[in-house]
């Protein structure tokens, strides 16, 4: 009878040994790690989640990525009641703060995932399955990629988190201890592992679409050389010219019309060419309620119509501060709707400018910038209405355009005329013709962080953006920062997120972060 | 003749007298009096009645024999089930306790635990909400877990359930016909549970089937209990003109969305149930052959409309002597074919919310004519996130699940010839349910998005296989004057689960991807029981048990368990006592385990594919994912050390008589599903061991006979129970303000008001200390600055009351005058509290600040709290819901009829309840109030005919 107690699985689920007798479980495992950046679990949209400590639907990374990146900005509100989201905006968030948890569990849960992919492809176990050559050289890639992923969540982290708690694939799977690694240590591991598979990984604009390539690590790169001096005190402008350079050498352009980046087609429409590394959305094939379901449904209600959105309804959370509108205006005093600059999509219907009432949909210019309608303006797949397929342009060629000028500016070399046409080309497109177009002389950092709102509002690059520019607690001030209508500064830890509370408690090995 | 009591000269109602060795004979009537035709000269009559010494009288041509019956001291002396064996309730040395059939609660009771809600010290049932046919929470002693199962164990006929329970039915325990239940056991400290081993910390209950009697006469009995019931209250929501009111003293409203009429949404889902339990039951016993059949219609309609219960069940005992005795068979066969139809409990939070002034019906709405908000005309002109009318979420929805489940066992006993004592026991065990259903809402049901009807249909198959050998040797040891029990033995048992169906999702149907859920245990096991002298009691058992759910390393594990007794009342100095008539104490110790753990291949990595709408685009392919799952190779039982110390006394005879437990039981490597290290592993929440939890309590039961006359009898049960349960230790870390968030509540997604924490009860209410005013109204958003740093954040949550009660008690009273009997059974609850989620909810801009053109309902407690924003986390809203409830209340004649017996009875359930909790009802058992099913007051009209 004893052995009537070694039971293995019976269903669809199996052994790892059996999962990998199937050649195509190599790149099934590998659209996991990708998957990781779109779903939440294995049954689309919701019912078998990665995560447990949180709704699944909250779990989702991009949303949990995107609230971090934009709600405690100028870019965004939500007026949901659920948990301590609201203060993520009044920039009040303690280590108990579930959202902020969750992101931190979620990025280090996707670093785990990779390094599981690593310690079943290594060579020994290839070998012992007696994987032929040609799956061999194919998971070399997906080996390469796996790591970029893993350097991708570890850069959240760096830049999020600072010192998160580090694990390869050399350390076990278990309840162990993890140990914690300072921040200048996570960038040098970070560019060495950047480094080492930028030989490995596809060539640039080489590899399918949604699979992450040379341009890709090169994007990646040059965040963190961007970065450099808030994590690690040392400016590192100059490699953020020599990748920018390479990537903008690759033979990527910026698609004719700013608004098709963000359409259910902009994997065909020609945004394709601008995206460098996208997260890739599908509504019948790659649903969630979180990534593009929560950012295209949440930026709906009030008076504005669902079926523009090609959505079936709106979710009636988020909305912008007046400081981001500002930002288009000469004066604040004039009205959104004269602007020419096409990059300014504001639903004002019913809306007051200024917030009185976070709660309330209608404080609070809404946004309508991503849309589950094609270039045409037909609804995408999903019949329902309920998962977009809009893709999220992650990496795309105008950050690294506005990444050169920025590093010009800093002293990184490059050339100014290159900086001032690469800017202009995005104002010539964003208005129909020359006639915003700047010279050398405009070229300032103020212009840069503004332009960068400008062009990439919602596209969870702004707390990073106003960190690198001492403008995100200190200074800087935008309705109800710090909890107050007219918003304040708030202290300087909180260019930090807190290590959450829940993981200090189990991990003895973690200190949190100052100010915490 | 007549029949009496020898030592009261009482007559006695229902003794069988038969003729030695045929199916001939009768019972006496309620005056004791018999009437028995056909007898020859030299039949031997026989009188047999439970707990009287059977008496033979040859018939010698005699016109009226009159009998007086003696009491048998051997039968006063109860025989307990104690898990592979029996022992008696005066040589038991551990906390356990029998309820027998005539103290069950009365009423049409559906689900069988429901027969013994506050009869016994220790036992906490939880009734269920107001759905028909739903299963109670049982815990004994609190339960031992966290994360893993905290309901007892229950072996039905000595087989033990899954504990998993089976799906698709409302309550696993709705197999067993409560009518057919003789009575249940409960096990509860480990010196009598441990022989369970890895399944026993919750305790154990074991119910025994009725089957048929020995020399018995036939036995035809018809029983109905015939029931109505209605909600008792509704909740307090805003009338019409509140609302109208309400919404417009707001600024930014628009009152022209507002309607014109008068609904009550709660008079509008719920109606008056009616129900009807029809049994039908023969039985007859010859002297090698015994049966019993029972046959049971049972059909329930909920107070909510759509709800419906229906159960037709059929039960056979088949009781079979051969070889002289030596061998006895018992077949028990349990079968059921249970329908359900499910409402959609989602409209009782529907009611709740939906706007008050507006209809019910709308000639002009394709939503089949309801009433719903809406931007236009067609199907899918609904507002999406607006609330739904209440009754088209009842009406509009088809939910029907049918299960058939059989639960049979065959036992054989066999008395070795060559070793006087010695038996072998085979106990082989089958239950096997299959449950199907369909669930179905049109495509004008407003909450369909689809352009095709939603519908999902499911097919799923439990079955538990069961395999229990084992010998049982008792002899006395003589020259020591020693009686010994040894019992030693082998239990294999599998469970096995499957589950498929298919499902629109949502414009086309999908297969379901089967599940498969296997696992396994087996075990050996041995007792030895020793009485030594008639005073000295020394039991001792021993389990070893392996399980599939672990791997080879931590399989298998021992759960000893020892307990002594000394039964003072046959010492000298007390056995001529006039006054103590029992006194026994007793002491035990043991161990046990816990493998309901949930995953069930835990310790092994294993990869788990993607299923439709989860798959990632490359290039123009999308492809399906694997998952690696998290695992933790060392996972193993969760271990619990019981320590218990009992006095059981009688004092007049046993008039009165009583039992007094304490114990103490700590629970180590507890299964929790805990924050793993962030990296380093597969989640971000494990279910490992992890942590303790320490339990302690006092169990009191007492019981009298406070009249005994030849007209009038008053029995009176009472017992309570002081326990509490505390968190010792929960994380790999030692950080003192480590918790994990619980209790989720509804209003806004992944909103907890609870916590696990060291030092605090797993039911721990988490929230802000609310500030008041003056006039002793809260504060909007105003809460003590615990850390005083000057901020509310939830560093200043606190741990502040918590669900379980302090203390609980019982009380049973049951009166006979003549023919006419009365019983009630009073339940309270002391020291526990409610998050009143339904009042939570209430805040202004919940009514008025909602996402499309509507407005929704709430709790009039926002007139009181003039909240204009939620405060959820606010301990305004933790309530004491201390109670008392009289449960039961039952009136009964039996007719004085000659040939049949006739009973009529009267019973109202849920008849009172005194609390000061402003919610609709205090006994909630997560202490969590949100959306609940109302309990339905009941009347029941029961007859009964045995023929």
């Amino acid at each position: 009878c004893e052995k009537d107690l070694d039971l293995q699985p019976e269903d669809n689920r199996s052994s790892a040994e059996a999962t990998f007798q199937d050649p195509d479980s190599y790149k099934q495992f590998l659209a996991k790690l990708y998957a990781g950046l779109a779903i939440s679990g294995q049954d689309g949209p919701a019912g078998n989640p990665d995560l447990v400590g949180l709704d699944e639907g909250f779990s989702q990374y991009l949303r949990l990525y995107w609230k971090m990146q934009e709600l405690t900005t100028d870019e965004a509100v939500i007026g949901w009641n659920d948990g301590t989201i609201k203060d993520l905006h009044s920039q009040t968030w303690t280590s108990g703060n579930e959202f902020i948890r969750t992101m931190y569990s979620r990025i280090m849960y996707q670093v785990a995932q990779a390094n599981e992919f690593l310690r079943q492809t290594t060579p020994e176990k290839l070998d012992a399955r007696g994987v032929d050559s040609a799956l061999r050289s194919d998971i070399e890639k997906f080996r390469a990629e796996a790591r970029f992923l893993r350097a991708l969540s570890y850069w959240h982290a760096l830049d999020l988190f600072g010192k998160p708690p580090f694990v390869t694939e050399e350390d076990p799977i278990g309840a162990f201890l993890p140990e914690q690694i300072q921040r200048p240590e996570l960038f040098s591991y970070l560019e060495g592992e950047l480094l080492d598979i930028e030989s490995s990984i596809v060539a640039a604009n080489q590899n399918e679409y949604g699979r992450a390539d040379q341009a890709a690590v090169w994007v990646l790169l040059a965040k963190l050389y961007q970065n450099s001096k808030v994590y690690t005190g040392t400016d590192r402008s100059a490699e953020v010219i020599e990748y920018t350079t390479k990537i903008i050498e690759s033979g990527y352009s910026l698609v004719d019309d700013y608004q098709k980046l963000f359409l259910a087609d902009n994997n065909t429409n020609g945004a394709q060419n601008e995206i460098i590394f996208p997260i890739t959305f599908d509504g019948m094939n790659t649903q969630a309620y979180g990534g593009m379901t929560f950012i295209i449904h949440a930026a709906v209600g009030g008076d504005m119509e669902p079926d523009d959105f090609g959505i079936n309804g709106g979710w009636a959370g988020l909305r912008t501060t007046s400081a981001l509108v500002n930002k288009f205006l000469d004066d604040n005093d004039d009205p959104i709707e004269d602007v020419q600059d096409e990059r300014a999509m504001f639903f004002t219907e019913g809306q007051s400018k200024e917030i009185s009432d976070i709660s309330s949909f209608n404080d609070g210019y809404a946004i309508t910038k991503f849309k589950n309608v094609d270039t045409q303006g037909n609804p995408g797949s999903d019949p329902t209405g309920d998962f977009p397929d809009t893709d999220f342009p992650m990496f795309r060629l105008a950050d690294v355009y506005l990444m050169y000028a920025e590093a010009v500016i800093r002293d990184g070399g490059g050339s100014e005329a290159k900086a001032v046409s690469y800017i202009n080309e995005l104002r010539e497109r964003a208005y129909g013709d020359d006639s915003a177009n700047i010279d050398e002389s405009d070229l300032t950092l103020e212009l840069i962080i503004n332009e960068r709102a400008r062009e990439l509002y919602w596209e969870a690059h702004r707390r990073t953006d106003l960190i690198r520019f001492n403008l995100f607690s200190e200074n800087g001030v935008w309705p109800f920062k710090g909890g107050v209508p007219q918003g304040s500064t708030t202290e300087a830890f909180r260019d930090l997120m807190p290590i959450p509370a829940s993981d200090l408690g189990v991990n003895t090995n973690l200190t949190q972060n100052t100010g915490y | 003749g007549t029949v009496t009591e020898s030592a009261t000269g009482l007559p006695v109602p229902g003794v069988n007298v038969i003729i030695k060795g045929t199916s001939n004979g009768t019972t006496t009537d309620f005056d004791g009096n018999y009437t028995i035709s056909d007898v020859s000269d030299e039949d031997i009559l026989v009188y047999s009645f439970l707990g009287f010494a059977t008496q033979e009288v040859p018939y010698e041509g005699q016109s009226t024999i009159d009998i007086a019956l003696d009491e048998d001291q051997a039968t006063l002396d109860e025989v307990v089930l104690i898990g592979y064996g029996a022992t008696s309730e005066q040589d038991a040395t551990g906390a356990v306790e029998k309820i027998s059939a005539e103290e069950f609660n009365k009423g049409a009771v559906i689900s069988p635990e429901q027969l013994i809600a506050g009869k016994s010290a220790g036992v906490q049932i939880t009734p269920p909400g107001g759905a028909p046919g739903e299963g109670a929470t049982i815990r004994i002693r609190g339960g031992s877990s966290l994360s893993a199962n905290n309901s007892p164990l229950v072996v039905v006929d000595g087989v033990p359930l899954d504990q998993r329970g089976v799906s698709g039915t409302r309550n696993a325990l709705n197999t067993i016909n409560p009518n057919e239940i003789e009575d249940f056991v409960v096990l509860k400290d480990a010196a009598a549970t441990s022989i369970y081993g890895s399944r026993a910390s919750n305790g154990v209950i074991l119910i025994t089937t009725k089957k048929g009697k020995k020399d018995s006469p036939f036995q035809f009995t018809y029983d109905v209990k015939a029931s109505i019931g209605n909600i008792t209250d509704k909740v307090d929501v805003l009338n019409a003109e509140q609302f109208r009111n309400l919404v417009t003293s707001r600024s930014n409203t628009d009152p022209s969305l507002l309607g014109d009429a008068d609904t009550d949404w709660q008079d509008v889902i719920y109606k008056t149930s009616v129900g009807a339990i029809h049994n039908l039951t023969a039985t007859q016993g010859f002297e090698n052959f015994r049966y019993r059949i029972n046959f049971s219609n049972t059909e329930q309609t909920g107070v909510l409309k759509t709800d419906y219960y229906g159960r037709n069940s059929l039960n056979i005992a088949l009781n079979q002597d051969l070889f002289d005795n030596s061998l006895k068979l018992t077949l028990t066969s349990k079968g059921i074919l249970e329908d359900n139809s499910f409402a959609d409990q989602g409209a009782i939070g529907g009611a709740i919310a939906f706007d008050p002034t507006q209809p019910v019906y709308d000639p002009t709405s394709p939503f089949d004519g309801y009433f719903e908000f809406r931007d236009g005309n067609t199907t899918n002109d609904e507002m999406r996130l607006a609330t739904r009318n209440p009754l088209a979420t009842l009406e509009q929805y088809y939910n029907r699940g049918r299960v058939k489940r059989n639960i049979t066992n065959l036992k054989a006993v066999y008395e070795l010839p060559f070793i006087e004592g010695l038996e072998f026991n085979v106990n082989a065990g089958f239950d096997y349910a299959e449950n199907e259903g369909r669930n179905s809402r049109p495509i004008t049901s407003a909450i369909v998005a689809a352009e095709r009807e939603q519908f999902e249909e499911y097919f799923n198959i439990n079955r538990n296989l069961l395999l229990d050998t084992y010998f049982n040797y008792k002899t006395n040891i003589t020259p020591i004057n020693t009686d010994l029990d040894f019992t030693a033995g082998h239990s294999y048992q599998e469970f096995f689960q499957y589950f498929t169906g298919r499902f629109t999702n949502p414009n086309e149907i999908e297969e379901r991807e089967p599940s498969i859920n296997r696992n396994a245990l087996e075990s050996y096991f041995a007792r030895a029981s020793f009485d030594i002298d008639d005073k000295y009691l020394i039991s001792a058992s021993y389990r070893f048990d392996g399980s599939s759910r672990f791997s080879e390393d931590n399989r298998w594990s021992g759960f000893p368990a020892a307990s002594i007794g000394w039964k003072l009342h046959n010492e000298e100095f007390l056995v001529n006592s006039g006054v103590i008539s029992k006194l026994k104490i007793r002491g035990g110790y043991g161990e046990t385990g816990n493998q309901e753990i949930g995953p069930n291949y835990g310790y092994l990595g294993i990869y788990t594919p993607s299923v439709t709408g989860a798959s990632y685009q490359f290039g123009n392919q999308f492809y399906p994912t694997l998952r690696p799952e998290e695992f933790d190779e060392d996972i193993k039982w969760e271990a619990l050390k019981n320590y218990n110390a009992g006095i059981d006394f009688g004092f007049f005879n046993n008039r009165i008589s009583g039992s007094v437990d304490a114990y103490y039981r700590q629970t180590s490597d507890l299964l929790a599903q805990v924050p793993v290290p962030a990296g380093a592993n597969l989640t971000d929440q494990l279910v490992t061991n992890v942590g303790e939890t320490v339990s302690r309590g006092i169990e009191v039961g007492l019981g009298g006979d406070l009249a005994r006359s030849e007209d009038f009898n008053w029995s009176l049960n009472y017992n309570i129970t002081f326990q509490e349960n505390e968190i010792t230790a929960l994380s790999l870390g030692d950080d003192p303000e480590f918790f994990i968030p619980q209790g989720g509540i509804g209003g806004a997604v992944g909103n907890t008001i609870q916590l696990w924490k060291t030092g605090y009860d797993p039911y721990t209410f988490f929230v802000f200390r609310q500030v008041y005013d003056q006039d002793g109204n809260p504060i909007e958003g105003a809460y003590v600055d615990v850390n005083g740093d000057n901020a509310i954040t939830e560093a200043d949550r606190q741990p502040y009351k918590k669900a379980s009660p302090d203390y609980f008690m019982g009380l049973t009273n049951t009166l006979n005058y003549k023919n006419l009997d009365l019983s009630f059974t009073f339940r309270g609850s002391f020291g526990n509290y409610v998050y009143n989620n339904t009042q939570s909810n209430a805040f202004i801009e919940a009514v008025t600040v909602t996402p499309d053109d509507y407005y929704a309902n709430v709790n009039t407690n926002v007139l009181e709290s003039n909240f204009v924003d939620s405060q959820y986390f606010s301990d305004y809203y933790i309530q004491p819901a201390d109670f008392v409830k009289l449960d039961n209340l039952s009136i009964g004649y039996n007719f004085p009829f000659e040939e049949v017996d006739f009973r009529a009875s009267f019973t109202a359930t849920n008849v009172l309840t005194i609390t000061n909790y402003e919610g609709l009802d205090p006994e909630i058992f997560n202490g969590i109030d949100n959306n609940f099913y109302p309990r339905s007051r009941n009347f029941v009209l029961g007859l009964n005919l045995t023929f």
